[in-house]
């Protein structure tokens, strides 16, 4: 009886895994084949525009730059230099020093010679008070602003607070210590400007790891992927995640989020949708779910859009603990994002969103990791008890080893077909080898690290942001050659 | 002794006899495996390709520029305005890579990027080379191609050098389905023909996209050789709202007073954004005599009209209605309605110096913020 109990078990796990891979790996091979067509589209497109007419043009709209800093002394003067190199010609920089321990505001206040003024600040969305606002008394700074308010324990704080302070109608939202490339702001409003019919209501475009790269005044001359094994797998996995993932669900107006490290954002539609959420660890999809869902509400028909070009290079955690934390924190958001909007699950009414979007995020980024541990556990028992058919596994697992590497791949080769980042043979081969590591090395830490994100979120563990340990970027020697 | 054929033939036997599972694994597995390794040798390929590509034209682009700038750029006749005879030996050109047409396009890329930099005489001389290697003739070409990302490329390359366009050849594509297209052919168009360049905007059915207004605004605003028209007629006439729109931007760029009268009469208009956009031209071009219209219809208005109402009046600067800015200032409950209104009462201050000063020692303390702020010359917004 319970031998019979336990094969039944198995057979309708072993069927409903089937089911469920099966659409992963389809859904997979669409998006891969959606992001080729999108890629190629944008290229083409772009052979045909010039950046030239945007950036003289009284008819560009106003953008606001959001950098939220918090202890960011060791490189903050570097960082806000670096988003002064912006070209654009309506803009305004507003860095929010969220409560900094250390001499961050003392070394903007004498770097940019602030002075602070009587600013009308409206608070649109609820924040943690703000205590001075600062602009620069030097006319060469006069796009910058910065404003010190006492710490509200997350950058979702910190970015209301410069929503409330911005003057205009599109804001940027990236953290202070990214390089963005000195056209992210014409190539983020771009897709606003061209969309023929629907609201744009958010774009994003590519991010990379800025590890290994170079950077000259604030500015990046040579990409590199990280030499470092955990940086370079967080490469390849932003590739995948950007020009193949978020590039595949742009086409079908499907994009489940826009990254906080670099987004352009419809301020009316973030306001209106109250702003970011200080209380969700996912702060940047959580608040593109709720504009999402204003716009339904509202009638609102809208796009987001991708824009498939590097603009920002970022960071990455070298270490597993610093790691960890991040993808714990992640993983956490997913799930506070997935219990707070569950309503829009499969209900018609918000469309795409809650059509593709949230099914797809609920089955196969929430329950991925559950999915996969479940497996390794039922396997386990099965080799204990002698019930593996071990040809047809060890097949199984070829198969799904092999699929992940080509999606990588594939990802990779989109990627180099339409922009040529590495200058050398031996980068790009170093990256496409990455991928055969992956699935060993790097894919279990981040399920470890999934499932604990989700044990903090059940048992309602208190954590805070944590800071990201910063080792700054590699700078250029004055006058040495540039490496090959 | 076992054959690799019979071997192969046993691995086809088990396959055939699998469970359906391991059948899809294993094909699935196969093209995994094939797509992968095409992926590699494209990668491969593409960097070789490129490389060539980069290589040659490493080689040809010195060469090219070279000869540029040894009959033209450097060329002392050439440094004045005046209309001269062709210089160019072209004999020079007469080498057997320009008979490649990688080579030959490589020689337009190179000629219209020089003709965006330099005008005049060493404008036209570049136009003559261009003509006389029947460069024209591989643009012709690429404009008949049914890709429409050639027929772009060839429309800006003509533009550039600029080569007349039979209106039947362009008008069609003023109105293509593609995008891109449609914008580069409107861009053609006004730069391209003799007689009526803003013709397109009698027969665009397509509304005119905010970047669509970005580029033509730059290529009108920056064409010497346009006769610019009465905006007013578009303004009055035009049933495609975008052309209205972009009108008035360009009613108040040119500072057309003679369109003023037109421009009034889109107050009336039902569109409030076409409303709103029609108050700040008025407000841009300082006129005056509208203000007594504005102040009367303002309470009927949605915000944004209103916005754009107490800055037409901040613009115009007359001095005659600051009471009414001191009232919104004072009692409006919105906080952009109030900060607009004291900008405004601030661009007024020469009127009402006595008023801002007295509001800034009575008013409230947000009010008085509002006011500090907006008289604060380091906050630009």
């Amino acid at each position: 009886m319970n031998g019979i109990f336990w094969e039944t078990a198995g057979k309708f796990f072993e069927s409903g895994i089937f089911v469920y891979g099966t659409t992963l790996l389809i859904t997979y091979a669409l998006l891969a084949t959606f992001s080729i067509i999108a890629v190629r589209a944008y290229a083409r497109k772009e052979q045909s525009y010039q950046a030239d007419p945007l950036l003289s043009s009284p008819l560009a709209p106003g953008i606001t730059v959001l950098a939220p800093a918090y202890n960011e002394g060791l490189t903050i003067i570097y960082n806000v230099r670096s988003l002064m190199t912006l070209v654009y010609p309506k803009y305004e920089i507003i860095v929010i020093n969220d409560g900094s321990t250390d001499n961050s505001l003392e070394q903007l206040i004498e770097a940019f010679e602030l002075v602070a003024v009587d600013f009308a600040y409206n608070v649109k969305i609820p924040t943690q008070p703000v205590r001075r606002i600062y602009k620069s008394s030097n006319p060469a700074y006069s796009q910058l602003t910065i404003i010190d308010k006492v710490n509200g324990k997350s950058k979702a704080d910190a970015v209301n607070a410069g929503i409330n302070a911005a003057s205009f109608d599109y804001f940027v939202c990236t953290d202070v210590d990214c390089i963005l490339h000195e056209h992210t702001l014409i190539e983020l409003i771009k897709p606003v400007l061209q969309e023929p019919k629907r609201r744009v209501i958010a774009t994003g475009a590519t991010l990379r790891i800025a590890n290994s790269c170079e950077f000259d005044q604030g500015v990046m001359t040579r990409m590199r992927p990280p030499k470092q094994l955990l940086p370079r797998f967080q490469e390849v996995e932003y590739i995948r995640a950007f020009v193949l993932g978020k590039m595949g669900w742009s086409l079908i107006n499907c994009v489940p989020n826009v990254s906080g490290g670099l987004g352009l954002f419809d301020k009316e539609v973030a306001i209106r949708s109250g702003g970011y959420d200080f209380s969700s660890f996912g702060e940047d999809m959580e608040l593109m779910t709720r504009m999402c869902r204003y716009a339904c509400d509202n009638g609102i028909d809208y796009a987001i859009r991708y824009v498939p070009r590097t603009l920002c290079w970022t960071e990455a955690p070298v270490t597993v603990r610093i790691f960890g934390r991040q993808r714990t924190r992640w993983a956490r958001g997913l799930a506070q994002l997935m219990h707070a909007h569950f309503r829009m699950f499969l209900r018609p009414r918000y469309g795409r969103m809650g059509m593709v979007i949230f099914p797809y995020n609920f089955f196969f980024e929430l329950l991925a990791p559950v999915v996969e541990v479940g497996g390794i556990i039922f396997y386990i028992t099965g080799a204990i008890l002698g019930w593996i058919n071990w040809p047809t596994a060890i097949l199984l697992l070829i198969f799904v080893y092999t699929y992940s590497v080509m999606i990588t791949t594939l990802a990779i080769l989109w990627d180099q077909l339409t922009f040529r980042y590495y200058k050398s043979w031996r980068e790009v081969a170093y990256l496409c080898f990455t991928p055969f590591m992956e699935m060993f090395l790097y894919h279990p830490l981040i399920v470890f690290f999934s499932l604990r994100g989700y044990f903090f979120f059940l048992t309602g563990k208190k954590s805070s942001w944590g800071n990201m340990q910063r080792r700054g970027f590699q700078q250029r020697t004055p006058g040495a050659a540039p490496a090959n | 002794m076992e054959t690799v054929f019979d071997f192969f033939m046993s691995i086809v036997d088990r396959f055939r006899y699998a469970p359906l599972v391991i059948q899809i694994a294993v094909t699935f597995t196969f093209i995994a495996v094939t797509l992968t390794a095409i992926a590699y040798l494209s990668i491969l390929i593409n960097r070789y390709r490129s490389y060539q590509r980069e290589k040659k034209l490493a080689k040809l682009n010195p060469l090219i520029d070279d000869l540029l700038t040894e009959h033209i750029l450097m060329n002392e006749a050439l440094y004045n305005e005046e209309t001269v005879e062709p210089v160019v030996p072209l004999e020079v050109f007469d080498k057997p890579v320009f008979s490649k047409k990688w080579a030959r396009q490589a020689l337009i890329n190179r000629l219209t990027m020089y003709r965006d930099n330099v005008q005049g005489a060493m404008g036209e001389q570049l136009r003559y080379v261009y003509l006389q290697l029947g460069l024209d003739k591989d643009s012709l070409k690429k404009l008949k191609s049914s890709r429409w990302d050639h027929k772009i490329q060839a429309l800006a390359e003509l533009t550039n050098m600029d080569v007349p366009l039979a209106d039947v050849i362009i008008l069609p594509l003023t109105n293509s389905r593609n995008r891109e297209l449609r914008a580069t052919a409107r861009h053609a168009y006004i730069k391209l023909s003799k007689n009526e360049p803003f013709k397109f905007f009698d027969v665009a059915t397509e509304p005119l996209l905010r970047w669509d207004q970005i580029e033509l605004f730059r290529i009108i605003t920056t064409s010497d050789r346009i006769a610019i028209p009465n905006f007013a007629q578009w303004i009055t006439y035009s049933s495609n709202k975008s052309i209205v729109s972009f009108c008035l931007k360009l009613v108040e760029h040119y500072q057309q007073l003679s369109a003023v009268p037109a421009v009034t009469k889109l107050l009336d208009t039902r569109d409030h954004y076409l409303r709103a956009n029609a108050i700040n031209c008025l407000g841009k071009l300082k006129i005056e005599s509208v203000e007594d219209k504005l102040i009367s219809m303002y309470d009927s208005q949605p915000h944004n009209c209103q916005v754009e109402i107490l800055k037409a009046i901040g613009r115009i600067s007359s001095g005659k209605h600051v009471d009414f800015l001191r009232q919104e200032f004072l009692h409006s409950t919105d906080f952009e309605i109030r900060k607009h209104a004291a900008k405004s009462l601030i661009n007024n201050q020469w009127a009402a110096e006595a008023l801002v000063q007295e509001l800034v020692e009575t008013a409230t303390r947000e009010n008085k913020l509002i006011l500090k702020h907006c008289m604060n010359p380091l906050i630009k917004f």
